[in-house]
């Protein structure tokens, strides 16, 4: 009783703390300039405006930003889940090993813990010499190598949930193992292979310390890099950093809303499993 | 000779089962055709873990500022033992680590304890919960670089409330690391929690049912019972945090780049700058190596305790 009567304001007083960041950023990004700096602050602006937006798109690289994350993050995602699925399959259905296939995965769950500040230094130097600086190519190369240790997680485990039989069956049919493969196991896998994009999606998007190194101007730098150009030496203009935060904010909280399901698997991999 | 291998590679996984001579047996199948799917894979994972680590501790026996590299043995090495710069931001990064790893670990645990058995209301407001984790973390630097900041911030406004003024945060040496433990404590409790509720709803009601005939009070169930039994997924998670946390960079790189002087400098930011700033790479791959060996040491720890069966001590 006790506990329950605890519960509601502590659970309403961690969301508020949750959120109300979020909320003062998005209300920041609908002041005006003078609004923002008006003491004691307004906790509900007075004329919303999308002024601080538009400077972003007409002043700023914004649009740019945001054209070069969309295609870096769907190439690489897409690289990393064909070559992904099919590793994961090896792992799910074939004795790779002797005795079993565990420390390989538990080697594949090593790599994916590896700390990205760790190996930027040599992986800078690897894109220099392949020329591939400032690029998409630089960029994809190394999101869809960094995504491909999740994906062959996710996926081995939703090809484990799939029975065997259904593919010995196509198998017995006719099929070779290659279009038991993808006439059978990879449209089962179909729920798997969308939670495991979803969330690829979002950590390439969200991806800062690559990107910042690799790439040096608007022509290949994605949404996190470009915000984080508007935070000068000197003045920070307040508005559009509070929009450009907005802006890059936005698409996660789309896809999380579609994935909701699938999010809570992928968010504690690794500690749950 | 090699297109021909491939040729057998292709034609063992394309073999029609039934042409076989055990046609159920799944794994005695064309036994190369795994390797053939894990290769494209095999060459991209050892290509961002094996190769740049090994590279990075060769590049670290090297004076190397992107012109031609020369060799100068542990040098590097020597150099950072008489680095102050280097032992600060270790200090920085070990304080900020313990800091909010503990914090996000007593906040998690006693919001999993007491929504343990809200699960509608949990289900509704989990998006809530989840929101910080999601965000980029440059995204989350900014949030909080606008709730902190001295002319516009909603903190120091509050602050003045309560009758604290001048509540400059960013621009205080002693009070920006605790600003960006807050942060991290923001960002990351949810994750703990998550972790930690699935964790105890997993956890079987028959000891505890026993327990409590037997007249065990609320606190020594706690204690004795759920504790050791939640003792496994607490230490993987703690292992994940603490990875986490020691290596810290962007939201350190948006909210104060390591500023005031460098009292919130962590050691990634520093490597960072070494290279990236200062053109040092050789150093830079030393101070690296010694976030690995630091790192390695911290992983077998902890999967040495969790190996390590509580009941058997």
């Amino acid at each position: 009783m006790t506990r329950r009567a605890l519960g509601y304001p502590v659970l309403a007083l961690a969301a508020l703390f949750a959120l109300f960041p979020i909320y003062w950023m998005v209300i920041t990004a609908l002041k005006s300039t003078r609004e923002i700096f008006t003491s004691p602050p307004t906790f509900w602006p007075a004329h919303p405006s999308l002024a601080n937006f538009e400077s972003l798109f007409h002043f700023n690289y914004m649009g740019l930003y945001l054209r070069n994350s969309v295609i870096v993050v769907t190439v690489s995602v897409g690289i990393a889940l064909v070559i992904g699925s099919l590793a994961a399959y090896a792992l799910a259905r074939f004795q790779v090993f002797h005795r079993s296939n565990e420390p390989l995965s538990f080697g594949i769950l090593a790599v994916r813990m590896i700390p990205p500040i760790v190996i930027v230094v040599p992986i800078y130097l690897s894109v220099q010499r392949l020329g591939l600086l400032n690029s998409y190519g630089g960029l994809m190369l190394v999101y869809s190598a960094t995504n491909l240790p999740f994906v062959i997680w996710m996926m081995r485990s939703f090809f484990e949930e799939i029975p065997v039989d259904l593919e010995e069956a196509a198998m017995a049919d006719g099929a070779s193992r290659l279009s038991a493969f993808r006439t059978v196991a990879l449209p089962l896998a179909a729920p798997g292979l969308v939670a495991t994009s979803i969330f690829s999606v979002i950590v390439t998007y969200n991806e800062f310390i690559y990107a910042l190194v690799i790439t040096s101007t608007p022509k290949a730098e994605t949404v996190p890099v470009g915000a984080s150009t508007l935070i000068g030496k000197i003045s920070v203009d307040f508005g559009p950093l509070a929009a450009a935060g907005v802006i890059a904010m936005i698409p996660i909280v789309i896809f999380a809303l579609a994935a909701q399901r699938h999010l809570i698997r992928g968010l504690t991999m690794g500690a749950l499993k | 000779v090699a297109n021909e291998a491939l040729a057998d590679l292709w034609a063992g996984i394309a073999l029609p089962v039934h042409r076989r001579a055990r046609p159920r047996r799944f794994a005695g199948l064309a036994p190369l055709a795994p390797y053939f799917m894990l290769l494209p894979a095999g060459i991209m994972l050892l290509g961002i873990s094996l190769y740049p680590l090994l590279y990075s501790i060769r590049v670290s026996l090297q004076r190397f500022s992107f012109e031609q590299p020369i060799d100068v043995g542990l040098l590097n090495y020597r150099l950072l033992l008489h680095d102050s710069l280097f032992w600060s931001s270790l200090r920085v990064t070990v304080t900020f680590t313990i800091g909010a790893v503990a914090l996000e670990t007593v906040l998690g645990l006693s919001l999993a304890l007491l929504m343990s058995r809200e699960t509608q209301l949990f289900r509704r407001l989990r998006m809530v919960y989840v929101l910080p984790m999601i965000i980029a973390p440059v995204v989350v630097g900014i949030v909080w670089r606008l709730l902190y900041s001295a002319d516009v911030g909603a903190v120091p406004f509050l602050a003045s409330v309560v009758g604290v003024h001048d509540f400059n945060i960013l621009g205080s040496p002693t009070l920006a690391l605790p600003g960006v433990v807050l942060l991290d404590v923001w960002e990351w409790t949810p994750f703990m929690f998550l972790v930690l509720l699935a964790g105890i709803q997993s956890l079987p009601t028959e000891p505890f049912e026993a327990a409590r005939v037997d007249g065990a009070r609320p606190v020594q169930l706690f204690l004795t019972i759920m504790l050791p039994m939640l003792r496994p997924i607490l230490l993987v998670a703690l292992l994940v945090r603490t990875m986490d946390a020691f290596t810290i960079f962007d939201q350190i790189f948006v909210l104060t780049r390591g500023g005031p002087g460098i009292s919130t400098e962590v050691i990634s930011l520093y490597a960072y700058k070494t290279a990236f700033k200062f053109s040092q790479i050789g150093y830079a791959a030393a101070i690296v190596f010694c976030m690995v060996v630091f790192l390695g040491i911290v992983s077998v720890s902890f999967i040495a305790l969790l190996r390590r069966n509580p009941a058997e001590r």
